[in-house]
């Protein structure tokens, strides 16, 4: 599975918006643009802070792909008070946990805390921020690591390199097409003067969102925030790469032959992501759809093409509303060693195709607004899925103050909604098909 | 998405070891027995509305039959798959319309049933559990199917260079040993199983003598209690074999395994004996592992191999505490060509930690994680779970938790040593490589 549509069924299957459970969010913005949003939690004596940025893959030229990843590894090596390694040292030392993540859309550092500790945690953060080190002689150590992450990820594993291949085949503007990680080609051709360029054109302070959950108190938490984050000079803030996509002309598909075990089918499909107010039955009629499809114990993929007809022994699909611009919205069969692409994707568009004909059952409708509604519930047990869910919709250009508006959409939405969504967004004529052909037995 | 650390190799070592922060931070757990000899643990917690529970059996993969590994996993499999009083598709449909995550799993020495639910769903959650538990459908069609996707993921797996090794380091450590084969089976030991084989598993291990149910969430014990004896009472019995009717590995040194995989990068993977779950040494040699591997960034091996020298992605170590010693392991993945460099690094640590060469600051370093951190290892319903059904199987004190802390931080310098030398020794550890053939 390959990392970005790998990010995205993990957010589908957790996506959590706002059930009762949720606090209420508390958001400030500061004259430099940083903004900060905080939901407060006292049950534990625990907060997880993120920071999110607007800055991801898309915001890469050709030829660089991989530098905005390249940051959530120089962003541990060092600034000007702390020497490389020791940001991670401080944490662990107060009992804390950090990491990052990068995707095509944006990269946010996490750290979970006890909470008596998040002041200090903000202070360093917007430090390595304003003054990151980069030199050359850590980028030379970091690039191999990312070369190494790549090997593991991406070059050693079969499913995630045709998924690779298959988003670069299916969209010929959108930055969904190149991957985080960025292209072995590209990495090998990275230098340190390419990352310093990035570093000064895009961590700029209107980029930042400061994300806490947890057992704080926002007014204490937003003077802190005012007192670091909020002291930065303002600096212009770039417009981001988002280009309307091409409208597909017809059916493409492509081939992948690979050291593998057995082969796999999978279908993309541009469709369109939430506009809160705009598309929301579209929008959520399609997540409905999908999860219809792929979604629970009864998904019509796995009963109807796994079960009953025997033409793959696992299937999945996968819609993310709030990605930028477009979702590259997926379907996939793994297929035993008797089971052909050929029947399993006459059988796809067989499924698909009676979707848009036939409005599902109200049973069936009931049970994925229900399963999407508990999801939400669930996912309130998270300190990490709550604050990722705040920062993901705000640096999406969806905005917190949304999140409760998702369900509401989703519990809107009719059989007849489902039928359009279907009929219009989930057809061949849009879609790209791959299928990962063993090479020889790996 | 790109993440600077693996994250579920951290999540995995977070629910290996058990862990707690500030004392006043957790919430006791409560303890109760049903007649048939269920003990229910409970941990309140009512911030969400909504209810996990694990129900835990001895009865994971050492109880397979021998060359039929996965027996227990394709038990689990069956018994959440459809019940005597409902096909597969009303089954799916009945807990779908509630949203009810009913699932089950087998592990080594573990057997369980897990259920979440919203707590207005709790009633229709319990019937569902209870019915996946009592009455096994042990349809024949549903057991070909299922036994055939079994196969095909088992053959799909061979592709993952991690599989591989876990395989063959398997049969390395534990030769002729109820430990020797992953819970999941491979495609031959698959084909062997027959219906007949899950039922006499069921029959024998699937009883409530020694069963722990764990619970957490948004339930009371004076709630729980009478939903369960409603529907677990007519439950009887005591499994044919415990937890403890298991003789220990003999241990092995020095050997090694090469399996060949068309990759660009060579997995290597170092492996011993370890401590059992119940070692009077735990804590001394959990605090040794941190230090070496098991802490993330920070820890020796991967200041060592990715910071110093940037020849991996990660390396971290692990032991896997059974109820007789289970595996411990040193693992990396690097460019083929790189490997023997990795490797030789890695062996120079053990060798320098063997001899004693460990700094008082280090361990400082390493406790201070550890006891800071413990509050969020165990800030969810399905981490308090997975804590509280490992307490109850493995039958540790109840007051494990509160003394967790206390317990890390009474581990010295001299007891590291001590462990350092009787584990880290390089010589007495094995080797398994994954990678091409050309590198091998």
């Amino acid at each position: 599975m390959p990392l970005r549509l790998m990010f995205i069924l993990s957010l589908f299957v957790s996506f959590c918006v706002a059930g009762a459970s949720a606090a209420e969010l508390q958001q400030a913005t500061f004259k430099n643009g940083v903004k900060l949003i905080v939901e407060e939690d006292h049950s534990a004596p625990v907060a997880m802070v993120q920071i999110w940025l607007k800055v991801g893959g898309r915001d890469e030229v050709p030829g660089k792909t991989g530098l905005a990843h390249v940051f959530e590894h120089m962003m541990f090596k060092g600034s000007k008070k702390l020497a490389p390694g020791e940001y991670s040292k401080r944490i662990s030392a107060m009992g804390g946990n950090d990491n990052a993540f990068t995707s095509t859309d944006y990269t946010a550092y996490f750290e979970t805390v006890p909470a008596s500790r998040v002041n200090e945690v903000i202070a360093m953060e917007a430090e390595r921020f304003a003054h990151l080190a980069l030199r050359d002689k850590d980028f030379q150590k970091e690039i191999r690591v990312i070369m190494e992450e790549r090997r593991m990820r991406t070059e050693d594993d079969p499913n995630s390199r045709m998924f690779e291949e298959l988003s670069a085949a299916s969209l010929r503007l959108h930055p969904y097409r190149n991957p985080v990680i960025g292209w072995m080609q590209d990495l090998k051709k990275l230098t340190i003067d390419d990352v310093k360029a990035f570093y000064k054109q895009h961590y700029v302070p209107g980029n930042v969102v400061v994300v806490v959950v947890g057992d704080v108190d926002f007014k204490q938490l937003k003077k802190r925030v005012a007192s670091t984050f909020g002291r930065m000079k303002a600096r212009p803030v770039m417009p981001r790469f988002n280009p309307t996509e091409p409208e597909p002309f017809g059916p493409k598909r492509i081939v992948v032959k690979l050291p593998a075990q057995l082969p796999m089918l999978a279908v993309t499909i541009p469709v369109p992501v939430w506009k809160p107010g705009v598309n929301d039955t579209e929008a959520a009629a399609l997540a409905l759809a999908t999860h219809i499809l792929a979604g629970g114990r009864s998904a019509r993929m796995s009963r109807e093409l796994v079960d009953e007809k025997r033409l793959a022994f696992n299937t999945g699909a996968g819609y993310d509303e709030s990605a930028m611009g477009l979702d590259l919205w997926y379907a996939y069969g793994m297929l035993g060693s008797k089971q052909t692409p050929e029947a399993f994707e006459k059988a796809f568009w067989k499924l698909l195709d009676e979707m848009a004909r036939k409005p599902v059952s109200s049973k069936q409708l009931a049970a994925a607004k229900r399963n999407m509604t508990a999801a939400n519930i669930f996912a309130q047990d998270s300190l990490y899925l709550r604050a990722k869910q705040i920062g993901h919709l705000e640096v999406v250009g969806i905005g917190a103050a949304n999140r409760d508006n998702w369900l509401k959409a989703i519990e809107q939405v009719t059989p007849a909604d489902i039928q359009k969504a279907v009929a219009h967004w989930l057809i061949r004529d849009r879609s790209t098909t791959g299928i990962l052909i063993p090479e020889v037995k790996s | 998405m790109n993440m600077r650390f693996p994250r579920p190799l951290i999540a995995f070592i977070v629910f290996m070891v058990a862990s707690v922060t500030q004392a006043q931070a957790i919430p006791p757990i409560q303890q109760a027995q049903l007649e048939n000899g269920v003990r229910v643990l409970l941990m309140e917690a009512h911030n969400v509305p909504m209810v996990s529970m694990k129900l835990t059996m001895s009865a994971g993969s050492r109880f397979d039959a021998t060359d039929k590994g996965g027996t227990a996993s394709l038990l689990a499999d069956m018994l959440s798959d459809h019940t005597a009083r409902h096909g597969h598709i009303a089954w799916d449909d009945l807990l779908d319309a509630d949203a009810i995550k009913l699932g089950a799993g087998a592990g080594r020495d573990d057997f369980s049933l897990s259920l979440t639910v919203l707590k207005d769903a709790l009633n229709t959650g319990l019937d569902a559990f209870s019915e996946a538990l009592l009455q096994p459908g042990w349809n024949k069609k549903r057991f070909s199917i299922l036994k055939h996707d079994a196969i095909a993921a088992a053959q799909k797996s061979r592709e993952e260079p991690g599989v591989r090794a876990a395989q063959a380091a398997a049969a390395l450590l534990f030769p002729q040993h109820p430990y020797g084969h992953r819970p999941g089976g491979t495609m031959a030991s698959l084909k062997r199983i027959s219906i007949a084989d899950l039922k006499t598993l069921y029959a024998a291990q699937i009883k409530p003598a020694d069963a722990v149910l764990a619970v957490s969430g948004d339930i009371t014990m004076a709630e729980l209690l009478p939903l369960l004896n409603a529907r677990l009472s007519v439950w009887k019995g005591k499994a044919a074999r415990g937890l403890m009717d298991i003789s220990p590995a003999k241990g092995v040194a020095g050997k090694q395994r090469d399996v060949a995989l068309p990759t660009t990068q060579m997995l290597v993977q170092l492996l011993r004996l370890g401590p059992a779950r119940n070692d009077a040494d735990f804590f001394p040699v959990f605090v040794l592992n941190h230090m070496l591997g098991g802490g993330g960034f920070g820890s020796r091996l991967m200041e060592e191999v990715r910071e110093q020298r940037g020849l991996v992605y990660g390396v971290y170590s692990y032991f896997q505490p059974l109820a007789v010693p289970g595996p411990f392991v040193i693992t990396l993945q690097t460019r083929a060509d790189q490997a023997k460099e990795a490797e030789s690094v890695v062996r120079d640590v053990l060798a320098a930690m063997a001899s004693g060469k460990i700094s008082k600051q280090q361990m400082i370093a390493s406790k201070e994680n550890l006891i800071g951190s413990f509050a969020q290892r165990m800030d969810s319903n399905r981490e308090r779970v997975g804590l509280i059904s490992m307490i109850g199987l493995y039958h540790l004190p109840l007051d494990y938790l509160s003394r967790w802390q206390q317990r890390v931080q009474a581990v010295t310098l001299d007891q590291i040593r001590v462990q350092a030398a009787r584990y880290l020794k390089p010589e007495q550890w094995n080797r398994v490589r994954v990678g091409p053939k050309s590198a091998l």
